[in-house]
């Protein structure tokens, strides 16, 4: 795992990310994806009160896959990419901390069998460089806009 | 409608379930295109909301069938709640891209114009950082927010007049002397702020025109409003849905009155550790544990006052149920903390 600090993120750079949707996602040796939140998503939701997975099914990207609650404040979770559930973190939905604890390892939130795999990663943002150019530009549009204090 | 305008729809005395479904069907019609929209309405008999993540058990479906109370599931956050003709509900529904993303400042944001409402109409109001509208240390309206498709709904009540008892009654708790403590730290923290619903209103209208930049204007549901209100309608009213998704039980039963309030209890076979614990001090103990031989009286009393990691740390006197009763105060301390 390489972990950068950007702008006083931490983010995994071995990994692809949908910035706007705030999410990570990680292949596994098994061909299985996983996915969980980056940290800006963790962020602005502030303290993870509760969360939600679909147990099964289909997802599709720019889809819910389940739902998130912070400040009493109920969102959506948005899939970056299509596929199959194969399974959800059950730990993840019992103590939502642990995904503030741990948000790239024990923090992951579903795990699938893609079914799109190589088109929709196009549409994500990897490799180190462009994870730390992106990362950095949304840091700083989100300032701007008051998102995010400076 | 004008571009600039605010819709404002006071529905007035409305059916319980309409209650929760009437702004539901317009975060669909918001996100839809429909304008940013001020809902209000009044139930016109009580029931019981529980929050969208939250699980059904914890609220004590036996009373509420026996006492005919409905309970619906919304789509927003929060915990059981028990609403009924002495609450004005308001609701502010926004475009998605009219909200900021970090969630806190959201609500805040969208309760700061009915602080402004409070105020006009009497009501010494201010919102706190985790969201409460208060008075004093007191909260004096619920609140809880949602994304639906793509608009944000923030909803509040004036909260006129309040059964406590009755309140407390809905909840499932493990015992009656637990359900006293409840309904005690109800009356504390949780007051009703008698005002005028319709001087409310009037003032809720201007504080959010002005804070939008937007003029208020009466309106009405749209007609793809009206069918996505019949489709909720048959939502709520699902079983299903009321159910929600199975969820497990937290090791510590816990129940909320406002931010940093909470009553709480865990259990060890024998061993009960119950605190109901305000701005992280423990406000009363009840201690239940084989080997406390006649000292709970004096240990509860001398919790009192202090956090829940001090209060730990004395009942390690106490040999081997000290031992037990830590641990369980361990496994409150964890949950009131998140």
């Amino acid at each position: 795992m390489t972990v950068q600090t950007v702008s006083g993120f931490a983010v995994e750079t071995d990994l692809a990310y949908d910035l706007e949707r705030h999410m990570w996602v990680s292949r596994q040796d098994s061909g299985v994806v996983r996915i969980g939140m980056d940290p800006l998503g963790l962020e602005t939701s502030g303290t993870l009160a509760q969360l939600s997975f679909r147990p099964d099914g289909g997802v599709t990207r720019g889809e819910p896959f389940g739902s998130l609650e912070a400040e009493k404040f109920v969102g959506p979770l948005v899939s970056p990419l299509s596929g199959r559930i194969l399974a959800v973190n059950e730990s993840a939905m019992a103590d939502p901390g642990l995904v503030e604890r741990d948000p790239y390892g024990q923090g992951w939130f579903i795990e699938i069998a893609p079914a799109r795999l190589a088109e929709e990663l196009a549409m994500l943002t990897h490799g180190a460089e462009a994870i730390v150019e992106q990362f950095g530009r949304k840091i700083r549009q989100y300032r701007i806009e008051g998102v995010l204090a400076e | 409608m004008s571009p600039s305008a605010l819709r404002v729809i006071d529905f007035g005395r409305v059916a319980p379930l309409r209650s929760q479904t009437l702004w539901h069907a317009i975060a669909h019609g918001v996100s839809a295109g429909a304008p940013p929209t001020l809902s209000l309405m009044q139930p016109d008999a009580p029931y019981v909301s529980i929050g969208f993540h939250r699980r059904l058990e914890e609220i004590d479906q036996a009373h509420c069938r026996r006492a005919g109370l409905p309970v619906y599931r919304r789509m927003v956050g929060g915990g059981p709640v028990y609403l009924d003709e002495g609450q004005l509900f308001f609701q502010i529904t926004l475009p998605l891209d009219m909200v900021t993303a970090v969630r806190a400042r959201a609500v805040r944001d969208a309760l700061a114009p009915a602080v402004e409402a409070f105020r006009a109409v009497g009501i010494d109001a201010s919102v706190e950082k985790q969201g409460d509208v208060v008075v004093g240390d007191r909260k004096i309206s619920g609140h809880g927010a949602g994304q639906i498709e793509q608009a944000v709904v923030v909803v509040g009540n004036l909260i006129s007049r309040f059964d406590h008892a009755a309140a407390a009654r809905t909840v499932d708790t493990p015992d009656q002397e637990t359900r006293d403590e409840f309904e005690a730290l109800m009356r504390r923290y949780l007051l009703p702020t008698p005002a005028d619903p319709i001087a409310f209103a009037s003032a809720a209208t201007r504080a959010y025109g002005s804070a939008l930049g937007l003029d208020p204007e009466v309106g009405r549901l749209n007609g793809y409003e009206e069918e996505k209100l019949a489709e909720v309608d048959g939502d709520f009213l699902d079983e299903g849905w009321l159910r929600g998704h199975p969820r497990i039980p937290p090791n510590v039963w816990h129940v909320k009155v406002k931010a940093g309030v909470l009553l709480l209890r865990a259990t060890d076979g024998a061993s009960h550790a119950q605190v109901s614990v305000a701005g992280g001090r423990i406000v009363r103990a009840r201690l239940t544990d084989p080997e406390l031989n006649g000292a709970a009286a004096v240990t509860e009393d001398s919790l009192a006052g202090l956090t829940v990691s001090q209060g730990r740390a004395a009942l390690s006197a106490l040999g081997s149920a000290g031992d037990r009763l830590g641990s369980l105060l361990h496994e409150i301390e964890r949950v009131a903390r998140a």
